[in-house]
């Protein structure tokens, strides 16, 4: 049981930025981004493409995260220029960055696992000392996100979510905020690939499909467990990143929980597809009742 | 001495799908402080006039000059400093999903303005409730409330021109009768210049320093100011309807 617990927190971990980012898109922006599935993989895939070359860790995780950004910023140019709805923006998005990250990793598969990475030398003094670091620069990210969050610039983005009509009649510029909004959920979701790969020893091609998915299915039901218990108004931003993190906490548990009751592998995600259905289904029955 | 502040120049609207125009040929002049009522039955045009004002709809026929300047060529950004409209549709007004306090800030920020000493006793005056909820989200407050909260936003730095397009009519009569007195109240007492759409003839002739009436589109009667004062709200009716 201890063994499964850990499993699932680490692998909860890495995927923490990733939840954030769709909690942005999904909860605050009111849109669903397909481009993560693309941006997670990119993220991975530069990263391990820099680092592989000799680049410094560092440099090589903040080049992976701008290229996030901008995978993002281009869904949004998508959107204010091309007038694509959103859904089919991010799904076109993430279909041409299929051949941006092949183009970029050369190979379907980079292998980290002699390659310094942010966590290795942390990792070969010992594994705590490892996802203790690990830990840490996830703490750091969900910190500056929630600072972002509770600054005048993400009550624009939360008002952009609810009324962009109403927001572009009071004078602000939406599609500065469109961009910034879908840069930064992006921003999020390669910082997730990054680490992930990191941590798992290799970037693969086919390592973002269906991430979106699971992040909202996650998302959807954290936010089904706190956010009835949350009656403050003001504990309501952090309620929503503690879901987010209990969500995704949760699915892996279930996923883990899966693999070790020896179910074929075959089936997992139809299971989990099942799953997920049902934690939509029920959010959606809660919402609709009076 | 009033001054002129707003004037649509043979302002005209179509829709591709229409075959007479939505609005043809208005022309018409809006004086420094005054509350126009703009009159007209479903389809005369009140509400597009109003939506060609605030940038909702656009049109390249004719002009509306305010204060020297054709802001048909304007951004509805650029026009969201000078021009501020309510409707009846609270998610037209307000972030339903922000609380009171987080909509006030947007507003606050937009004007680059300090923070008010107080909000709580600012918004008492439009509806004593108001002020005890400024942490609770919009969509949480009854139909009259959002449309008091939304008259107090829109007033607290007061836009060249508010536009009030039917921002009673989903509202219950007793609630309805007394936004209305209140907003007649404060538009006059802060010489804010208003176009008022309403049905309400009454209101019309309560509350209205002039009267426009629009026929399918044009411009079908002017009441002045001393006109008014002899009209009966059955007569006021059959000019306008």
């Amino acid at each position: 049981m201890i063994g499964l617990l850990l499993a699932t927190l680490t692998q909860s971990l890495t995927l923490i930025p990733l939840a954030l980012g769709i909690n942005l898109s999904y909860t605050l922006l009111r849109a669903t981004d397909m481009t993560i599935d693309g941006s997670f993989v990119l993220g991975a895939g530069v990263f391990a493409q820099l680092s592989t070359m000799g680049i410094s860790p560092f440099i090589a995780f903040l080049v992976a995260l701008t290229c996030g950004a901008l995978a993002g910023t281009f869904t949004a140019f998508l959107q204010n220029g091309g007038k694509v709805d959103p859904l089919l923006a991010g799904i076109l998005t993430s279909f041409i960055l299929y051949s941006v990250n092949m183009a970029i990793m050369g190979r379907p598969n980079i292998n980290l696992l002699n390659t310094p990475t942010l966590f290795s030398t942390a990792f070969a003094h010992s594994t705590t000392l490892g996802w203790f670091s690990v830990a840490l620069a996830v703490g750091l990210i969900v910190v500056a996100f929630y600072t972002l969050l509770q600054s005048r610039f993400g009550l624009c983005l939360r008002a952009f979510g609810d009324n962009p009509a109403l927001l572009s009649r009071q004078g602000y510029n939406v599609t500065y905020l469109r961009v910034a909004g879908f840069s930064l959920n992006n921003l999020l979701a390669a910082a997730s690939g990054a680490i992930t790969a990191q941590i798992i020893g290799y970037a693969d091609i086919g390592m973002g499909v269906g991430m979106t998915l699971v992040g909202i299915g996650a998302i959807v039901l954290g936010q089904h467990l706190i956010l009835p218990l949350v009656k403050k108004q003001y504990l309501r931003a952090g309620s929503e990143l503690l879901a987010a993190f209990i969500g995704i906490t949760l699915y892996f548990f279930i996923l883990n929980g899966l693999l070790r009751l020896n179910i074929n592998p075959i089936y997992l995600k139809l299971l989990l597809g099942v799953l997920l259905a049902l934690f939509l289904r029920t959010a959606t029955q809660k919402a609709s009742l009076p | 001495m009033m001054m002129p502040l707003l004037h649509f120049e043979n302002l005209t609207l179509r829709h591709p799908s229409l075959e007479r125009p939505i609005l043809h040929h208005i022309e018409y002049t809006v004086q420094q402080g005054d509350c126009v009522v703009v009159l007209g039955a479903n389809g005369s045009g009140k509400s597009s006039l109003l939506k060609l004002l605030d940038g909702r709809y656009k049109t390249n026929e004719g002009k509306i000059i305010l204060k020297n300047k054709n802001i048909l060529s304007l951004s509805t950004q650029e026009r969201a400093g000078c021009i501020h409209t309510l409707t009846q549709n609270a998610q037209d007004n307000l972030f339903l999903n922000l609380t009171l306090f987080e909509n006030y800030q947007l507003i606050q920020n937009k004007h680059k303005a300090d923070e008010i000493d107080s909000l709580a006793d600012y918004l008492r005056a439009f509806n004593p409730n108001l002020a005890t909820k400024l942490n609770v989200l919009v969509a949480r407050l009854s139909g009259g409330e959002q449309q008091a909260f939304a008259l107090a936003l829109a007033v607290l730095y007061p836009p060249e021109i508010l536009l009030l397009d039917e921002h009673t009519s989903a509202l219950d009569p007793k609630t309805a009768e007394h936004l209305m007195a209140l907003t007649a109240h404060i538009i006059h007492e802060r010489q804010i210049t208003a176009l008022l759409t309403t049905h309400n003839v009454n209101h019309a002739l309560a509350y209205g320093d002039r009267i426009l009436a629009l026929k399918e589109g044009l411009v079908h009667d002017r009441i002045e100011r001393n006109d008014k004062q002899n009209l009966t709200a059955e007569m006021l009716m059959a000019r306008c309807y």
